[in-house]
């Protein structure tokens, strides 16, 4: 049944193509000219690029973390081209009848149309293409709400007051290498300011993709729910399949303020490498939420790409009644790695917090939950559940579960459950009995094994995120 | 016996599981609209039958053939089985976390009526046959939302077992102990389910260790299956025979390894 | 390197007997291991400040020690003073010896990567070998005494095995009279159907150092049943590895911790599936009162080919004080599919509707948290199968309780 249930995942990386637009790429290699240059070209203010400045020294003391279950080549940053942009954004379109109509074509193939006749209704879209934003949608019908949702690189221009209160507020400069690394050198990424007592008209989105070979990408996004507001950010991501592995040190900050709510969810699915676990996306990505008296922050993210996947979407709550959510698929297939999961600080009274993590391991890889849920002596009466669930397919895979636990209030209450199981030759042998395809079968079980995290994904999303799954689990069966 | 008028045509069928001896010689052959009950002491094959028959892993044909509608079945995969119309209610059926009951028989249906070539169903056409068969069987309605036989209780189980042949429409229906583990209403529901079932098309083979399921569904044909095969075959009087004298009288000299067992 | 360190590696130079070689070995190790800090992963929540404070010394003498009496149980003795073996049981039953090994002792069981566990290999001197022959049960209750004086620095190495379809009953027994430190390491290597059940107390609370281990290694069919129970200390940590070697084997280990003022103790277990069919079953309970701080690392291992493996830890904790610190890690690591294995981890507070159900019929609140406390505490106990030795130990921690301040 096992050999059945491997031809199942056996898939094709369907935004595995290259589109043909003449870039400007900077040379490989990491140094203060490098940064000074992209801030430049960037036509960043002086402040910008102090703040660079300092964060690349700092790096530069810093060592790349080895505690986490990853296996990899030490990354060779020099190697590395740090901005790339289509030549064609160069003049800065002023609108989509200007853009290079091979980016936008990009974006359609990838399932992303950007006309906004042919776009679902309710969603507006920043697109990033290597280090620059391609273009915003429906930005004006979010202006009359009072909602900013432009490049970063942009909001440095407009918004210097809100960037300088803001970035690096959430993940400081040196609290992990790639975030410092990405403070140094990153391009663009989005923006998001919501007024106070404000609930978003349309879901905001931002899709990125990675076209150029040997660059890395570096983007930063900033979300700021003002107090009593409301927004649903989706998340995407596709590289072309390449036999070279792309790094991709991503920083996302949210800031919840009093009564406010963001919604963030992500569907990951960079390239994750052929089966011999040749190419793919190394991804390092720093995510973190602060939320402030009654606020919440939900994550929810269905990871199914990336070589390499360090990710850890997390919540300080400090607020008293804060809440802080994550909820998680991995699926790792092949030689793929992923350690992944999250950070729930409760700082406040009464915060609560609800972790559910599902990874499932097939193939060769290694797929490991890691999280940490900590109560501080403030905390009174702070809640915890944490539920971590592993599906083994075959083996030759690994699953593991990493959780720290600590408590320095006694009224505060954590509770950590984790179990694995694996697809049996009952479950297939009922289906089958019933008249269902072997692969229909387990990705139905693996559906099932998903439902929780998938109710929390946004409907466009949830659907996409099902489809993924379906993907990565067909294939022909002898 | 040659008849171009049998459903499901078994003949010197030896199967083993783990290299163990299990069917040694089964020969059976089952009209349209006929019911059929094995019966026999444990361990004599009567569930190894259905699994065989089924397609499970590890239960390993060595010799025979069984044809269901003239078509081999032994040449064909679990599901092409099930859409050729065999239907295996389970003893213990398995749990299917998070997959509801809803979802997997509508994918159930479609695959099979796929296979057939009909048009999927819309889902309300679904939802409306699925409501009606949980009524027949007796299963509140919202059962349909919860996950397969997830936290069901056994009789819930065999119901839902029911429920999935109602809506599957099968040509053979192979009920393996459905009894076990039913008290006397619950297995009455179940009987009733079956019974609203037959016609003179569909035929059952009724796997049972016990005479008192057969009291409900009234088989036109009792076979007593020892040691791998048929020993005695007759009508329903069978059945009450077997109940006052007990399997014992069949027994040979038991080997070692069945001892052991 | 620490500078306490330095100076017990230079005792080590002291020793003369016929472990120079292994002693060289780990003492290359050693020198190569870098002194545990927040950093390593393994002491992440336990400092070595009382190791580096530490002023116990090697003492030339050490005074008369007697362990402590068991109502019921007249044991097999072994007993160290202050590192050095003072006494061995002296008839011993048949099948059963105990010898002081004068060479080629490490063996395999306790893992090498532990710093400590080098410490030990380095500064033991008196190292006895426990063994039982093939299907030789022995009623009699082995106890291994580990007495310190105060002041004094001790490091004992005690190696048992049981042949196949032996059975042993062991008890590992610290005792620590005022300021003392010690590396205590046993390794048990549980032959093909042999039985071992085992105890490891270590009661020695107040300003003393203590760090050590139990490690098994299973052979086919072997069964292990053990039961830690500790307070904290200066610095209290125990590790224990599990084994499995062979096919069926069988370990259940109930542990439990109970601290109060500044104390700390940590408990690191770890399991090592390496085999198909093998069964481990994990109880670990912990009450943590004033401003100590207890830590819980419980790691699971299924290795590729350890098939069938059932396997299951439960770690409850209570945190009575808000200067308390509770910091729990249950790890799995699984690399087989046809397996199951699940852990559970909670921290929580006293049930406050039972606390409400004791108080309306008339029990004070702290009396009722008391009783509540104690019966978490005392599910493990009653677990215990040497029935003397639960009612032995189930007055001294009714005895804690009733000194720890509830809140």
């Amino acid at each position: 049944m096992t050999e059945q249930i491997d031809k199942a995942l056996a898939r094709e990386y369907e935004a595995g193509f290259v589109s043909a637009v003449e870039s400007e790429t900077f040379e490989p290699g990491l140094d203060e000219d490098v940064i000074r240059r992209i801030s430049e070209v960037k036509g960043e203010p002086e402040w910008m690029l102090e703040w660079r400045l300092k964060a690349f020294r700092v790096w530069q003391e810093m060592e790349e973390p080895e505690w986490a279950h990853l296996s990899y080549p030490k990354i060779d940053l020099q190697s590395v081209s740090y901005y790339s942009a289509p030549k064609s954004m160069k003049d800065k379109p002023k609108s989509l009848d200007e853009v290079d109509p091979e980016l936008l074509r990009t974006y359609e193939k990838l399932g992303i149309p950007l006309i906004e006749q042919q776009m679902l209704a309710g969603v507006a879209v920043d697109a990033v293409f290597d280090s620059v934003s391609v273009v915003t949608t429906f930005r004006e019908k979010l202006e009359e709400a009072g909602v900013i949702f432009c490049p970063i690189s942009e909001a440095v221009h407009k918004y210097p007051d809100l960037i300088k209160k803001y970035i690096g507020s959430v993940v400081p400069t040196k609290d992990n290498y790639f975030a410092a690394l990405n403070c140094a050198v990153f391009t663009d990424g989005s923006f998001v300011y919501i007024p106070k007592g404000t609930r978003c008209p349309m879901e905001l989105s931002t899709y990125f993709r990675i076209n150029e070979q040997n660059t890395g990408q570096f983007e930063r996004t900033l979300i700021i729910a003002d107090e009593g507001s409301h927004v649903s950010y989706l998340e995407g991501c596709t590289a072309p399949q390449r036999d070279e592995n792309q790094l991709h040190a991503a920083v996302v900050e949210l800031v919840a303020m009093d009564n406010a709510e963001i919604k963030y969810s992500t569907v990951q699915n960079w390239y994750p490498g052929d089966e011999d676990g040749k190419g793919g996306i190394y991804n390092f990505v720093t995510k973190r939420g602060i939320c402030h008296t009654n606020a919440k922050i939900s994550w929810t993210q269905v990871e199914t790409g990336s070589a390499v996947t360090w990710k850890y979407p997390s919540c300080v709550l400090k607020g008293d009644n804060s809440v802080g959510e994550f909820y998680s698929v991995a699926l790792t297939r092949g030689r793929q790695q992923a350690d992944t999961g999250t950070k729930m600080i409760h700082i406040g009274k009464n915060t609560k917090s609800t972790i559910i993590s599902k990874g499932i391991s097939a193939g060769k890889s290694n797929n490991s939950y890691r999280g940490l849920v900590r109560m501080n002596p403030g905390a009174e009466g702070a809640r915890n559940f944490t539920q971590c669930d592993s599906l083994l397919i075959g083996d030759q895979c690994g699953a593991h579960t990493f959780p720290y636990v600590e408590s320095r209030n006694p009224s505060a209450i954590v509770e950590h459950e984790a179990t694995t199981s694996k697809v049996s030759d009952d479950q297939m042998f009922l289906c089958r009995q019933r008249g269902v395809d072997p692969e229909k079968a387990v990705s139905m079980i693996v559906n099932g094994f998903c439902k929780e995290v998938f109710k929390e994904l946004p409907m466009e999303f949830a659907v996409e995120a099902g489809k993924l799954l379906e993907i990565s689990l067909e294939g022909s069966v002898g | 016996m040659s008849n171009e008028n049998v459903l499901l045509s078994i003949k010197d069928l030896h199967a083993s599981v783990e290299e163990k001896n299990i069917l040694k010689g089964l020969n059976l052959d089952i009209k349209p609209g006929e019911v059929h009950a094995i019966m026999g002491p444990n361990g004599a094959g009567k569930s190894t039958t259905g699994y065989v028959l089924s397609g499970r892993d590890g239960y390993e044909v060595d010799s025979g053939s069984a044809t269901l509608d003239g078509q081999d079945l032994f040449d064909m995969d679990v599901e092409e089985r099930a859409r050729a119309g065999l239907f295996l209610a389970f003893q213990y059926p398995v749990e299917i976390p998070g997959v509801s009951n809803l979802e997997f028989l509508k994918v159930s249906v479609d695959s099979q009526r796929e296979a057939r070539g009909e048009e999927a169903l819309t889902s309300a056409e679904f939802l409306k046959l699925a409501k009606e068969a949980c009524k027949q069987v007796n299963l509140p309605v919202s059962f349909l939302k919860r996950g397969v036989n997830e936290g069901f209780s056994g009789g819930e189980k065999k119901r839902n077992e029911i429920m999935q042949m109602i809506l599957l429409k099968p040509k053979l229906c192979i009920l393996d102990e459905t009894d076990s583990g039913l008290d006397i209403d619950a297995m009455q529901v179940v009987a009733n389910g079956v019974n609203s079932q037959r016609d003179s098309e569909r035929s059952f083979i009724v796997v049972t260790h016990y005479q008192r399921l057969l009291d409900y569904i009234k088989p036109d044909f009792v076979h007593v299956l020892a040691d791998g095969k048929i020993v005695k075959s007759g009508d329903a009087s069978l059945a009450k025979e077997l109940e006052a004298q007990g399997y014992a009288w069949l027994q040979t000299e038991p080997t070692e390894d069945e001892i052991e067992d | 390197m620490s500078e306490w360190l330095q100076h017990a590696i230079a005792h080590a130079d002291s020793i003369q007997d016929g472990f120079a070689d292994q002693r060289a070995t780990s003492l290359a190790l050693l020198t190569d291991t870098k002194w545990p800090s927040r950093k390593t992963e393994a002491w992440k929540y336990t400092p070595l400040r009382a190791v580096e404070r530490s002023s116990a010394v090697f003492k030339e003498e050490s005074p008369e020690l007697t362990p402590v009496d068991v109502e019921g149980l007249d044991f097999l003795e072994l007993t160290f003073v202050d590192g050095q073996l003072v006494s061995m049981p002296e008839d011993l039953p048949e099948g059963l010896t105990i010898e002081m090994q004068e060479s080629d002792l490490f063996t395999t069981i306790k893992p090498a990567r532990h710093i400590f566990g080098l410490v030990n290999d380095v500064l033991a001197a008196d190292v006895a070998v426990v063994t039982v022959a093939e299907n030789v049960k022995i009623d009699s209750v082995l106890r291994i005494n580990n007495l310190l004086s105060n002041g004094a620095q001790g490091h004992i190495r005690v190696v048992v095995e049981l042949e196949a379809g032996a059975a042993l009953k062991v008890v590992e027994n610290a005792e620590a009279h005022g300021a003392t430190l010690t590396t205590a390491y046993t390794e048990f290597l549980i032959g093909a159907g042999a039985h071992l059940e085992h105890y490891r107390f270590a009661l020695q609370s107040g300003d003393n150092v203590a760090l050590g281990g139990s490690h098994f290694k299973l052979l086919g069919k072997a069964t292990l049943n053990s039961s830690i129970i500790g307070f904290g200390s200066d610095l209290q940590r125990i590790d224990t590895d599990i084994i499995y070697a062979g096919e069926k084997a069988e370990a259940k280990l109930n542990a439990i911790y109970l601290l109060d003022g500044t104390e700390l103790f940590d408990l690191h277990a770890n399991v090592e599936h390496a085999v198909p069919n093998c069964t481990t079953e994990e109880n670990i309970r912990g009450i943590a009162g004033d401003r100590s701080r207890a830590v819980f690392n419980g790691r699971i291992h299924i290795h590729r080919d350890a098939q069938k493996t059932l396997a299951e830890l439960n770690n409850r904790n209570l945190l009575l004080s808000d200067k308390a610190e509770i910091n729990t890690k249950p790890e799995l690591e699984i690399y087989a599919d046809d397996v199951r294995c699940a852990h559970g981890a909670t921290i929580a507070e006293i049930d406050k509707k039972a606390l409400y159900y004791l108080q309306t019929r008339g029990v004070s609140r702290s009396q009722a948290q008391l009783m509540l406390s104690f019966g978490f505490i005392n599910e493990l106990i009653d677990q215990m199968p040497t029935a003397e030795l639960a009612e032995w130990v189930r007055p001294i921690i009714r005895d804690r309780f009733a000194q720890m301040e509830v809140k």
